[in-house]
């Protein structure tokens, strides 16, 4: 900062703070190809590991013939689950309190379940030792279907079925069928079901909101190089907790803790894909151990999307009741989770369905009641958040798609009837009828900002006059306008009813001042994209008052950055974010007590301002925070210590409850099925804005991923457990050429428990904006009768449903 | 994936059955096929090397032959490994029809159902590389025939 700089406003700029649009530090270093991402890491003597894969979705393995394998030049070895199991690492614990394979052992359970790890000098002597192991397996009846998987008699997890054949308890309570794994109830079940039954208006509706997953650009991949010398193990790898992977490895290698260093290297990308554990980091792990050299890694694409944590699969069931005005009286949900072949959800450990408890939305629901039952089947596990909080995506499509269905029950505007049913801003702190207090909201201020901002009632105006313009053989298109509000619950979490795997979810912040007035603060987060490094050092240069360009963000290596649970569900801002203000504030107040020592003033008679501490009453005698950083290290303070650091764990008192209104407007070609997505307006509300050029880019993130999840990315089973969609020629990822123009606008209600107010913004607009497309689509053919139909909208699917509804004829 | 087609063979009818009956034969008109051995009258053992778009394997497989309608008609049904691409069973039914003394129709309907990695990545090629390794195999076979008659 330059000292002459005095003009108040000046300062303020001079920090590059709160609300400032500072550009990305990362960018520098990304846009010039000087990322360094887990396959830059090259380590002298680096072999290579790569997995035979199962063709299978269910067969049982018969035997394993590594020999031919053995003989290809580069090929030193290749590891089963017979290797593994004296280490007693050929199972794994799972996120989700259940286990999991590292290695088949005995049967497979999924098409691309890990069968044995070739470790070879390259990765192309790995792929041609892979083509050579021979595994005979006996192919065993597949089921791709949950609700079959309750019924059948065949049982895919025998380890979980006593040898008498009763059924132990699951790690969520009582388990139904040998192919169920829990059922999870929130709210009341027999004072639901009666409102609903007496009620004036009730919709029923039944949705899947089907499999796809986060598909990162950059895949999953990890490089372990144990050191045998000083007993070390160094792990680098795409992991969006680090620290949380440090303990697993070392809770089910043995390997202390302190041995164990950890390495986030720059990620391209998570989305939630990147949360678990996966069989790669163990046999990697062994490997080393093994050979005394660093192994590495990396999934291929078809590895990635058939493999590594899916996200969705719930097969949704509601009812939704309400008076003849509209007023919602009661809510039930019943789910049928489809988990896969292993429970690998990763979500805190109370809540096995995550948040999918707050599908009453952003409504006034007085009786509510929702029930999941999760399900083993033939496919991949998984189960992640992709790019929302908890299940938070399912539980608002759901909530979004019952009220478009009620509002044609009612005959009503789907735009009106929520706005009967929003939780008024005077209700908060607002506690729902499944359990969670929502902190704060201001839900009808952001409606009516929105539907003013595209002109609804001229959109509705237009719509009408396409419809009979249909009708009268003008036009083959169709107008759809899809509107979705929701209310996101993030930043997990309190550690009262939070925890993985026991490992309550606070996060970190730990900061340094140096004696020249720069400083280094770390984080137990991890970026994968979302700015920390920018958006951290803003916090602290509004608390301390030293420029964010003076500021160092590191996160990511376990040896150096504070404990944290890491980067999911939204959680960096409301719960590291938070960290940083409290550790930030604890360097105040410390810098407090010097400069009213440097100015020989009680401490009481000194108060901040921007970036330094003046004399009350008194502005022209003052200590900037740099001059207060240096005498720090180079002055004797009677009774203060020297230095400038301090670090904060920080445990959220509540959630955050970003919201936010989102319309879409489509125009729907009946013969074709092509949509062309002509506007798409996203209000978002995520409390105090750190940096709103990053908030704008995380929104077009995020409306890209909802566009791609609503419009056609799946994950597709054939009835023999074959992935149909293993490859980017059948797994749509969306590009420029299919992205729509986004217009963002905002309102801000700050948190009252955030010492900064803020929420978190990176998951938001995947949330609402699903619902957004899909009720876009639903909205165009409401006039010709169509209910529901599920995701993806591909043309196809679209092409289909004007085809159903007799619009071909 | 189901596969249908006819092909007019110039050869007499029992010829057109003796040549499909015949390893030789079948193991130079089979596309890709290195290895064709006769364990029985019923029984054939079969190694093909085959590509589908990125997937190129050796598959080994079994084929059993159901002779009850001959000489008008045989089935055929069989599976076959290709270790990392995948798999795949299925069966053929064929049917031969004299048009005249020197000419005979073949008609086959078959039915193959696939997995593994060839499922994923060859599913939209898999139908039309079926079709044209089909197409293949007649043409050769329909010259073989051909030949022999000929000879």
């Amino acid at each position: 900062m330059k000292d002459d700089v005095e003009n108040r406003e000046d300062r303020v700029a001079n920090l590059k703070g709160l609300g400032c649009s500072r550009k990305r530090v990362e960018d520098a270093r990304f846009t010039q190809g000087k990322g360094n991402y887990v396959d830059d890491i090259k380590l002298d003597g680096m072999i290579f590991g790569d997995f035979v894969r199962s063709p299978y979705a269910h067969a049982r393995i018969k035997s394993i013939d590594a020999s031919a394998a053995l003989e290809v030049p580069g090929v030193l070895a290749v590891l089963t689950a017979k290797d593994l199991e004296p280490l007693g690492l050929h199972w794994m614990p799972t996120l989700a309190g259940d286990k999991q394979m590292v290695l088949a052992d005995g049967k497979v359970l999924f098409q691309g379940q890990e069968v044995a790890f070739v470790v070879a000098e390259d990765r192309y002597a790995a792929a041609d030792g892979i083509e050579l192991v021979e595994v005979d397996y006996e192919e065993l009846p597949v089921i791709v279907d949950p609700f079959e998987a309750l019924k059948s008699d065949v049982v895919l997890r025998e380890d979980l079925v006593a040898e008498d054949g009763s059924l132990p308890d699951g790690a969520h309570g009582p388990r139904k069928h040998a192919n169920h794994i829990f059922t999870w109830e929130a709210g009341d079940k027999d004072p639901t079901e009666e409102v609903i039954a007496n009620a004036e208006v009730v919709a029923e509706e039944s949705m899947y909101y089907h499999r796809t997953h986060p598909c990162p650009l950059e895949t999953c991949g990890c490089v372990a190089s144990m050191d045998k010398v000083n007993g070390k193990l160094t792990l680098w790898g795409t992991f969006q907790a680090p620290h949380a992977i440090r303990t697993v490895v070392s809770l089910i290698s043995g390997i202390e803790e302190h041995n164990i260093r950890v390495i986030s290297p720059d990620i391209g990308g998570g989305f939630g894909n990147k949360v678990g554990a996966y069989p790669g980091y163990v046999c990697s792990v062994v490997a080393s151990i093994v050979t005394g050299k660093p192994v590495k890694w990396i999934e291929d694409r078809m590895d990635n999307l058939m493999t590594t944590a899916f996200a969705r699969d719930y097969w949704m069931t509601g009812k939704i009741s309400a008076t003849k005005e509209g007023k919602i009286t009661g809510l039930h949900c019943h789910v049928t989770a489809d988990h896969g072949g292993f429970d690998a959800c990763a979500d805190p450990t109370k809540f096995p369905a995550g948040f999918m408890n707050i599908c009453t939305g952003s409504y006034d629901i007085p009786t509510a009641y929702l029930a999941v039952d999760g399900v083993y089947t033939n496919k991949a596990p998984g189960g992640v958040s992709y790019r929302c909080s908890f299940r938070v995506t399912e539980a608002v499509y759901f909530i979004e798609r019952m009220i478009e269905v009620l509002a044609i029950e009612l005959n009503m505007d789907a735009a009106e009837l929520r706005r009967v049913n929003f939780i008024r801003k005077e209700q908060f702190p607002y506690t729902a009828a499944l359990g969670w207090e929502y902190d704060s909201g201001d839900y009808h201020t952001a409606w009516e900002k929105a539907l003013k901002a595209v002109d609804y009632e001229g959109l509705r105006a237009e719509q009408a006059q396409r419809i009979a313009d249909f009708k009268a053989g003008k036009t083959r298109s169709l107008m759809g306008i899809g509107l979705s509000f929701f209310t996101e619950i993030v930043g997990a979490g309190p550690v009262k009813n939070c925890d993985i795997l026991g490992l309550g979810m606070f996060d970190s912040c730990e900061i340094r001042i140096h004696p020249t007035g720069s400083a280094i603060a770390r984080l137990g987060t991890i970026s994968q994209g979302q700015g920390h490094a920018t958006t951290f050092a803003q916090i602290l240069a509004s608390e301390i008052g030293l420029p964010a360009d003076s500021i160092t963000i590191e996160e990511g290596d376990t040896d150096t950055a504070p404990y944290g649970l890491g980067t999911y569900g939204s959680r960096s801002t409301p719960v590291a974010g938070a960290a940083t203000a409290m550790a930030g504030r604890k360097i105040r107040a410390k810098a407090q007590m010097i400069a009213a020592y440097l100015l020989e003033v009680h401490d009481n008679d000194v108060e901040f301002d921007v970036d330094r501490f003046v004399v009350k009453g008194a502005p022209e005698r003052f200590k900037t925070m740099k001059e207060i950083a240096f005498a720090a290290y180079n002055q004797a303070i009677p009774g203060i210590e020297p230095g400038l650091e301090a670090v904060s764990y920080y445990d959220p008192p509540n959630m955050t409850y970003p919201f936010g209104a989102y319309v879409c407007v489509m125009d729907i070609d009946v013969d074709t099925g092509v949509t062309d997505i002509r506007r798409f307006y996203a209000l978002d509300d995520c409390g105090t804005r750190i940096n709103p050029m990053i908030i704008e880019g995380q929104v077009h993130g995020g409306l890209t991923e909802a566009l791609a999840v609503a419009m056609g990315q799946e994950i597709a089973y054939d009835d023999m457990g074959n992935v149909k969609t293993g490859t980017l020629m059948d797994f749509f990822l969306p590009t420029a050429w299919e992205v729509p123009n986004y217009e963002t606008d905002y309102t801000v209600t700050p948190s009252p428990h955030h010492p900064i107010g803020a929420k978190g913004v990176g998951e938001s607009p995947h949330v609402g904006g699903v619902p957004a497309f899909s009720n876009a689509v639903h909205d165009a053919f409401r006039a010709f009768g169509l209910r529901h139909t599920n995701m993806p909208h591909d043309h196809w699917r679209i092409w289909r449903t004007a085809h159903e509804l007799g619009l071909h004829a | 994936m189901e596969l249908t087609d006819d092909i007019i063979i110039q050869a007499p009818k029992d010829q057109v059955y003796a040549a499909l009956n015949d390893p030789e034969v079948l193991q130079r008109c089979i596309p890709g096929c290195e290895e064709l051995i006769q364990h029985s009258d019923t029984e054939l053992e079969a190694k093909v090397v085959l590509k589908v778009g990125p997937v190129k394997a050796r598959f080994s497989g079994n084929v059993v032959l159901d002779k009850t309608g001959a000489p008008d008609a045989f089935s055929l049904t069989g599976q076959g490994n290709g270790g990392a691409a995948g798999h795949a069973r299925g069966g053929a039914d064929v049917t031969l029809t004299a048009l005249d003394e020197t000419t005979t129709q073949l008609r086959y309907e078959a039915k193959a159902v696939i997995g593994g990695k060839l499922a994923q990545l060859g599913s939209r090629l898999i139908q039309s590389t079926a079709k044209k390794l089909a197409a293949k195999f007649f043409k050769s076979f329909a010259e073989a025939v051909d030949a022999d008659v000929a000879a």
